[in-house]
């Protein structure tokens, strides 16, 4: 297939991955917020502030507006701000647009249906109150996109051109998440049982893993488990042993060679991480190792988009 | 509304000097009309407004929109449609089609002549140096062999109704005409939206455009490729038709290139894949000349393929359309064709020309500037409604400055009458008020030359308005073109 439709396909997807991200985290900490409200002296510096700096994009300060609401729209509909909710729709709608002959119609429906949903400016006003319904409609919509890829594109090398942004966005998003929380709990100090089971909580619901830990570990939700949950489950959609062990599936198939026989750079790469996922030593879950260790997985992960872009003459 | 039941749609519609396509002088449908008509008297305004939201909601999911070069913000607008469509009698068609093969063949033969023989200019039917002198005469073009010797692959004419209802050619788009895919999509919303109208018709389909373009793709590929790699090349999401070029592009199962995912190698054509260079045979593009290949044409152009028209000239690879057939849509040849038909098929034009003006003729263009007030001035290489005066719409200032411009470059103008375009019935808030159309019917030169049945008619939604173009407040209707001439 053409290089730049390659590319396309996987900005899309990567764009669409992303802004599902943002949504949920918004919404979390919108919920988290509350509940922390009463306990805590100031959780808006603390949970907010924290989203901001994971998405490394702080908002213009605006006269007269609340904090809270200068950060939500600056996260969601602000597309001054790349990666707004927004800003990345408009970027996953464009790359589409320029490839919508080698989508099917659904997939470019489902995305493009989302676009006008989100636009809809009553939707976008109610956003001031609460962001819900706006980030309801961003994961449905994603959801649905999703679907709609899965049930009606050819499962051939533009699909797995798909399936790599998505998967690379979310392990991603899954290493910055559990450093991002690590980090602002080291500053905050301990804190009462049921307000870290909140905050743990919240960082599984960022993941979309609320349910599913619950499931697994039928306890309370323990730093440690969600951090061996989110980082080495072999079946959980959004744990990143799962997003790599996908990547890997489908860089092998665009190579057209078994997964345990590619050994072009960036499948080199990304095999390597994912054994280091699969066998994790359980000290390596801790304190400072911890710290190491996700900051040098989000470098390898930038290191697989690189490569990827340099094997395949993506732009 | 009132109690006793559905307020008449059709209420108070005014029939004006112009053709009207449904009501016939003295307010009854014309025979083929009336199941249409009955059907729509039928509906109250509620129920006519909640299906023409319906349409625009089915535009604006599919992504039915077109780019509006002037405007700055929200590149889209989705193109509107209007869900009473437009209907022609079998025996009507046929005589359309028959006019439009005709036509075009000419135009073939004409291009094929102009760049080689020229035996036309020498004859003396069409002046020499309009053709040699026109803005699209590519004279590097002479003397090169295109394949299958055809220049136009795809045409959309341009027709209009007068006030007697004849059918005119307004004007032969034979470089990239669009609107194909809006012809399609308004079947597909219209099946979705008003499914009981068709009920009462046999109506032709209209579905196998891009399957026959395709044959034609295939048609002119070189000989030495047995199974043709064709693509087609578009400017890129910001042109105004992109969303019908990756239509088309997805109907035929072809890929959509731009400029820079192709380049040359030794005069060959090949696209860039994830698994390298791949070969391409025929292309169909809907750039124009200029921008096609910054070596030989435009050398600011960022959307061609540098080598491109050396690739074609050593017949490698195939365009469609091909390089050079502006000449024969350059407004100035227009009033020609009519002779053409005459010089080449020895046959009178089944469809006539639209009266014609060439203010390089002294004696035309004392009749053009002194009745400025009245006429239609076209310059001879805009197209897409720009550069236009409409006289008796036009202000003293504007038609000032077109007598200028005219006198400074004759050759750059036509005139033509006003003609009042058909009206059709069109609904506007709920109710049917009449607007000004015009028809765009497509044609493919291949193996054969065919004519899709229907086309697209294109309405001027602003009352009153003449300018149908997309980019001017223009939307379109379905257009139905019925199996026999039975009176349903």
């Amino acid at each position: 297939m053409l290089s730049r439709v390659a590319d396309a396909l996987f900005w899309m997807s990567r764009y669409l991955e992303r802004a599902d991200h943002v949504a949920r985290a918004v919404n979390v900490t919108f919920q988290l917020d509350l509940d922390l409200h009463g306990v805590l002296a100031n959780p808006v510096e603390l949970e907010w502030n924290a989203l901001v700096s994971l998405l490394k994009q702080p908002p213009p300060v605006q006269t007269g507006e609340h904090p809270v609401a200068a950060v939500q729209r600056w996260l969601l509909l602000d597309t001054a701000n790349p990666a707004s909710v927004m800003g990345c729709m408009n970027r996953a709608r464009n790359n589409a647009r320029s490839v919508r002959g080698s989508v099917s119609p659904q997939v470019w429906q489902e995305l493009n249906k989302l676009h006008w949903r989100l636009t809809d400016t009553s939707l976008q006003a109610r956003v001031a109150d609460s962001p819900h319904d706006f980030c309801e409609e961003v994961q449905t919509g994603v959801l649905l996109f999703t679907g709609a890829s899965e049930a009606t594109l050819v499962h051939d090398e533009g699909w797995h051109f798909i399936q790599l942004g998505r998967y690379l966005e979310r392990a991603d998003k899954t290493l910055r998440i559990v450093d991002a929380k690590f980090a602002l709990l080291e500053r905050s100090g301990t804190v009462d049982l049921p307000i870290s089971n909140l905050q743990w909580g919240a960082v599984l619901k960022n993941c979309a893993a609320y349910e599913a830990y619950q499931r697994l570990y039928i306890s309370r939700v323990e730093p440690e488990r969600v951090v061996e949950f989110l980082l080495t489950n072999a079946d959980f959609p959004h744990s990143v042993r799962f997003c790599l062990g996908r990547v890997m599936q489908s860089l092998a198939a665009i190579s057209g060679r078994p997964a345990d026989r590619c050994d072009d750079d960036v499948s080199r790469v990304v095999g390597r991480l994912h054994g280091d996922l699969a066998y994790l030593d359980s000290e390596t879950l801790e304190g400072e190792r911890l710290h190491a260790f996700l900051g040098d997985a989000q470098a390898r992960c930038a290191r697989i988009s690189q490569l990827l872009q340099q094997q395949y003459s993506l732009q | 509304m009132t109690d006793e039941g559905v307020a008449d749609p059709f209420a108070g519609y005014e029939l004006g000097a112009a053709y009207d396509e449904m009501i016939a002088a003295g307010g009854k449908p014309r025979a083929h009309y009336r199941p249409l008509h009955d059907r729509l008297r039928g509906l109250d305004s509620d129920d006519l407004r909640r299906r023409k939201a319906m349409t625009d909601l089915s535009m604006r999911q599919d992504g039915v929109g077109f780019t509006v070069y002037r405007a700055e913000e929200g590149i889209e607008r989705v193109w509107p449609m209007d869900p009473v469509p437009r209907i022609i009698p079998a025996n009507e068609w046929r005589q359309i089609e028959a006019g439009l093969v005709q036509r075009v063949t000419a135009i073939n033969l004409f291009l094929w002549d102009v760049y080689h023989d020229q035996r036309i200019l020498r004859d003396g039917v069409v002046p020499p140096w309009l053709v040699l002198q026109g803005g699209f005469f590519r004279r590097e073009f002479v003397g090169v062999n295109v394949p299958r010797r055809i220049y136009v692959h795809i045409c959309g004419t341009d027709l209009i109704r007068d006030a007697d209802g004849r059918y005119l050619v307004l004007e032969d788009n034979a470089r990239t005409p669009s609107g194909v895919s809006y012809m399609l999509q308004n079947r597909k919303v219209l099946k979705r939206v008003f499914p009981a109208l068709f009920n009462d018709y046999d109506v032709l389909p209209n579905d196998d455009y891009p399957a026959a373009l395709l044959d034609v793709l295939q048609y002119i590929a070189p000989a030495t490729s047995s199974q043709p790699t064709a693509v087609l090349l578009s400017p890129g999401i910001y042109n105004s038709a992109y969303f019908e070029h990756s239509f088309l592009a997805q109907r035929m199962g072809i890929e959509l290139v731009e400029g820079r995912d192709l380049f040359i190698d030794n005069n060959r054509v090949f696209m860039r894949t994830t698994r390298g260079p791949r070969q391409v045979d025929v292309i169909y593009r809907r750039i124009d000349d200029d921008f096609l290949d910054p070596l030989t044409f435009r050398s600011d152009s960022a959307l061609g393929v540098p080598g491109l028209v050396n690739a074609y000239r050593a017949g490698t690879v195939a365009l469609a359309n091909s390089i050079g057939t502006g000449i024969a849509d350059d407004k100035g040849i227009y009033p020609f064709v009519p002779s053409m038909i005459h010089y080449y098929l020895g046959q009178d034009p089944i469809l006539d020309n639209v009266e014609t003006f060439r203010p390089e003729v002294p004696a035309e263009r004392d009749h053009v500037l002194a009745n400025l007030d009245k006429l239609v001035v076209k310059r001879v290489n805009e197209s897409g409604g720009y550069g236009m005066l409409i006289g008796p719409a036009s202000t003293q200032v504007q038609r000032d400055e077109f007598r200028e411009l005219i006198r400074a470059d004759p050759r750059d103008f036509i005139a033509q009458p006003t003609i009042q375009l058909s009206t059709h019935p069109t609904l506007v808030d709920g109710r049917l008020e009449g607007r000004h159309v015009d028809l765009r019917p497509f044609i493919l030169c291949g193996e054969r030359t065919i004519v899709t049945p229907g086309g697209l008619t294109r309405v001027a939604l602003p009352k009153g308005s003449l300018v149908v173009n997309s980019s001017q407040g223009g939307g379109s209707k379905d257009t139905w073109v019925l199996a026999d001439d039975r009176a349903t």
